[in-house]
């Protein structure tokens, strides 16, 4: 059924700059929002035909804080940021990239 | 007198439907609207709550196929959906004249998707099919991001050409981490009356070959009859002739999607829908 992916068993808010994943796997994960934003994917932040980021990390505010976080279908989560891009769609996949665990 | 549409409100998810299931193809003319319509007159004879939500803008033709008993109202900003034979169903066809075309670019279409899917009271369903547009663009990318899909269940016939397209289609799925339940292959034979021989004449196995190499299940084979075809065009169940030759496989069809539905609602413990809302913590 190819739903070889990973999924979210809860989400949560830890302190005002950070939030916590468990996967469904049962891994669990503290998320800083400006390391986040950091790895914005959306094409603002990236050239869309080099790869090459354009987003200056040290723009990028370390107390940054969030507005809310929503899903995105069953794939990735958006996050509206306090300050800088929100425009990112962050997949599941280069979340647990994030955690240094990579599914097979 | 087709029904006024509201501004998009937005509501939260709606944890009362069970299974929402996307039937698609990738292309037109494989039969995705009679597979949903049949699917969900047999899941609803064995005895579920069922939804039809029928997402084609452009091309609306379940409203034929299951004609409403009661029409779709609307309270406030909200629709409550009409009433075919015992399943709730919403179209844009009920918000159209029947030959006016719904001539209407991408971005209006997929706010009319978004009030479909935010704004109908469906109520408590076990399932609410969800029959999809052909092709895998904006609208498909929509439905996939907001509908909270359970699964997805690929239609199509058994021709190469046909297979192709659904390929694609199940990409589009894989893309979005939207699980593929099945195949099931629709035209799939022709019963000759005289000696109740199967004729394949659009060729033979597409669909399970499909199945095979994409490693899903394989959901069952839909003939071809034309009274599949006249039931559609009349708006006659199925089930109101006995002898009809889609009920048999339908129901096998039926019988294998809910087993393999219970398989995958076993296999994940996962959130399906989330909204965090960001709050001050003092610190201690």
């Amino acid at each position: 059924m190819n739903a070889n992916a990973f999924l979210i068993k809860t989400i949560a808010q830890k302190d005002n700059h950070i939030f916590t994943i468990e996967w469904a796997d049962g891994i669990a994960h503290d998320y800083r929002l400006s390391s986040v934003q950091k790895q914005c994917p959306c094409a603002g932040c990236n050239d869309e035909i080099t790869g090459k980021k354009l987003l200056d990390e040290k723009s990028i505010k370390e107390d940054v804080r969030a507005v809310r976080i929503v899903n995105v279908g069953r794939y990735a989560l958006r996050i509206q940021f306090t300050l800088g891009c929100s425009n990112g769609i962050y997949g599941f996949d280069m979340l647990r990239k994030m955690v240094g665990v990579h599914h097979a | 007198m087709p029904l006024q549409m509201y501004q998009e409100q937005k509501s939260p998810p709606k944890p009362k439907i069970k299974n929402i299931i996307g039937i698609a193809a990738g292309k037109g003319g494989v039969g995705k609207s009679t597979i949903t319509v049949n699917l969900a007159l047999t899941l609803k004879q064995l005895g579920y709550s069922v939804g039809v939500l029928d997402t084609d803008i452009y091309g609306p033709s379940i409203r034929k196929m299951l004609p409403e008993d009661r029409m779709p109202t609307q309270k406030g900003e909200l629709i409550a959906p009409a009433l075919c034979q015992g399943i709730k169903m919403i179209s844009m066809a009920y918000f159209r004249k029947e030959n006016e075309a719904a001539v209407v670019r991408a971005p209006i279409a997929n706010g009319l998707i978004k009030q479909f899917l935010n704004n109908v009271e469906w109520g408590n369903l076990d399932f609410l099919l969800i029959d999809f547009p052909p092709g895998t663009g904006d609208i498909q990318l929509t439905i996939s991001q907001q509908a909270h899909l359970t699964c997805a269940l690929m239609v199509t016939t058994p021709q190469d050409v046909a297979v192709m397209d659904v390929r694609k289609a199940m990409n589009m799925f894989n893309q979005v981490k939207i699980p593929v339940i099945g195949v099931v292959e629709n035209m799939s034979y022709f019963l000759q009356q005289s000696n109740q021989e199967k004729v394949y004449i659009f060729g033979k196995g597409g669909g399970e070959r499909l199945a095979r190499e994409s490693e899903i299940p394989f959901l069952g084979a839909i003939p071809l009859d034309p009274k599949i075809c006249a039931s559609g065009d009349q708006g006659k169940s199925m089930y109101s002739d006995e002898n009809h030759p889609a009920v048999a496989p339908f129901k096998e069809l039926a019988k294998n999607f809910i087993g393999h539905l219970d398989l995958l609602s076993s296999q994940h413990d996962h959130l399906q829908a989330f909204e965090l809302v960001w709050k001050e913590v003092s610190a201690s």
